[in-house]
């Protein structure tokens, strides 16, 4: 599997407070990483930095082979290769089809093929016939729904959700669940955040976790694909490890 | 008490008879404020927008002085403008001193600050999520922008209408750049002050309660933008 992301010597600093220290993060095509770690513990400002939204204080991440330039022009074509759905997302003022249609219409798709995108994305996260209804006449479980079909029609390489189960019942949970598990077979990677174990244990990926900001060895988990190698190092520090390797 | 009721039977008089002078002082000041506005919007929006979502050294400076330009004196600006524009000044050579453009000038600077300062409120005032989702679904830095303003419409709309409310209303630019000429630059403030002035209550009455109508309906609409 090729390498989507390559993360090295990665510093955060919020007001000279280091909220992110990752020392090597290697992210591969086509597959699900779960992100976990305590409140505060840099999840939502990794997440940050594989949308290519906001740049670490230092470090390089490389994307696709490239090296990411923050104030470059080339920027903006590597972030269309990813997606980020909030765990609280925001839709667009007007109807839940010009919310799926806003980033598809970006990119060039218009006419039949637009409509028809949309109407498949609807359709996957079981909202078909929503098309036409106001954003802001949705439930919180309904607008969860249409901001991860929004993303889904883009088919970015790359899919980032932070807590997507958090605020849905769980007949919704189930269908998000096995909606994000069957991408990586599409080659995406899909790295989401979680608190909840029995979404850990459900789903079939891979956990990155973090401790004040640090790689930390995964703890007991059966999903997880990380070989005994690469955790060694961390179980002898006396500190959380700066450098993790998921590959 | 007679006194009053005689000359508001007379301004409703004035006013359903479609009396000349009243006529053509609303005339002057709604379209003199129409494109005052227009134009204050097409520097104020952008401005209060950059304002809004951009760091510079001096911001705060720049947000200081635009609060203290919303409570411009009216006949500050329009000493200031009278000073470019009279025969005498750098501007003189347009000879639009004492027309309806002279008044558009005075009152544009009038309400750019309005505009301005309502807007970057309405754009500070904006989820923060905005911004950040229009980038994850693939928008570069303008169209974000662009996005942003979208859905702060509401807001932007409010600032555009606070402006005409300003312009509207006010008397000092009207008088000093365009002369209170009947007819041609007298509007429903200047006609008031005048009218007034003369003893003729009646006809600055009958303004009056078409400016008030006028006010009344800027205000409803403001508060149904608000409510959205």
């Amino acid at each position: 599997m090729s390498i989507r992301y390559r993360l090295d010597s990665i510093q955060t600093s919020y007001d000279s407070r280091t909220v992110l220290d990752i020392g090597r993060l290697t992210l591969r095509a086509g597959r699900l990483y779960i992100l976990t770690g305590a409140n505060g513990a840099g999840k939502s400002t990794l997440l940050s930095h594989l949308a290519l939204l906001t740049a670490p204080t230092s470090g390089e991440i490389v994307f696709e082979g490239e090296t990411v330039h923050w104030s470059n022009s080339a920027l903006q074509r590597q972030r269309r290769d990813v997606t980020l759905v909030h765990q609280s997302p925001y839709l667009f003022t007007g109807s839940v089809a010009a919310n799926v249609a806003y980033g598809l219409k970006l990119r060039g798709v218009h006419g039949d093929g637009l409509k028809q995108r949309v109407e498949e994305a609807l359709a996957l996260v079981g909202l078909a016939g929503f098309g036409h209804r106001r954003s802001r006449e949705l439930s919180g479980g309904e607008a969860q729904r249409v901001a991860l079909a929004r993303a889904l029609a883009l088919e970015t390489k790359v899919l980032l959700l932070d807590e997507p189960l958090a605020n849905v019942d769980r007949n919704t949970s189930d269908l998000l669940e096995n909606i994000i598990s069957a991408l990586p077979a599409r080659g995406t990677t899909v790295v989401m955040t979680t608190h909840d174990p029995e979404h850990l244990e459900r789903l079939k990926g891979e956990r990155i976790h973090l401790t004040a900001g640090r790689l930390a060895a995964p703890q007991s988990f059966s999903n997880t694909s990380v070989e005994e190698g690469e955790i060694q190092p961390c179980r002898l520090s006396p500190k959380p490890a700066t450098s993790f390797s998921i590959a | 008490m007679d006194f009053f009721s005689e000359s508001l039977k007379t301004a409703l008089e004035l006013i359903t008879s479609r009396d000349p002078d009243v006529v053509s002082a609303v005339t002057v000041s709604v379209v003199v404020s129409l494109w005052s506005t227009l134009f204050a919007s097409l520097a104020g929006v952008p401005a209060g927008v950059a304002v809004a979502v951009t760091e510079f050294t001096g911001k705060r400076a720049v947000v200081t002085l635009l609060n203290t330009l919303m409570a411009l004196p009216t006949v500050v600006v329009g000493l200031f403008v009278y000073s470019l524009i009279s025969r005498q000044g750098p501007l003189g050579g347009f000879g639009i001193l004492f027309t309806p453009w002279a008044m558009v000038v005075g009152q544009t600077l009038l309400a750019i600050p309005i505009v301005a300062n309502l807007t970057m409120s309405a754009i500070k005032g904006a989820d923060p999520r905005i911004v950040p989702t229009a980038l994850t679904l693939g928008a570069g830095p303008f169209e974000s922008i662009r996005r942003l303003v979208v859905e702060m419409r509401f807001g932007i709309m409010a600032a555009v209408i606070a402006g005409f409310g300003r312009v509207i209303a006010e008397v000092g630019v009207a008088m000093m750049l365009g002369g209170n000429i009947r007819g041609y630059t007298r509007t429903m403030t200047t006609a008031i002050a005048m009218e007034t002035g003369k003893g003729e209550f009646a006809l600055g009455l009958a303004l009056g309660l078409i400016l008030m109508t006028v006010a009344l309906m800027i205000n409803m609409a403001l508060n149904a933008l608000q409510q959205r």
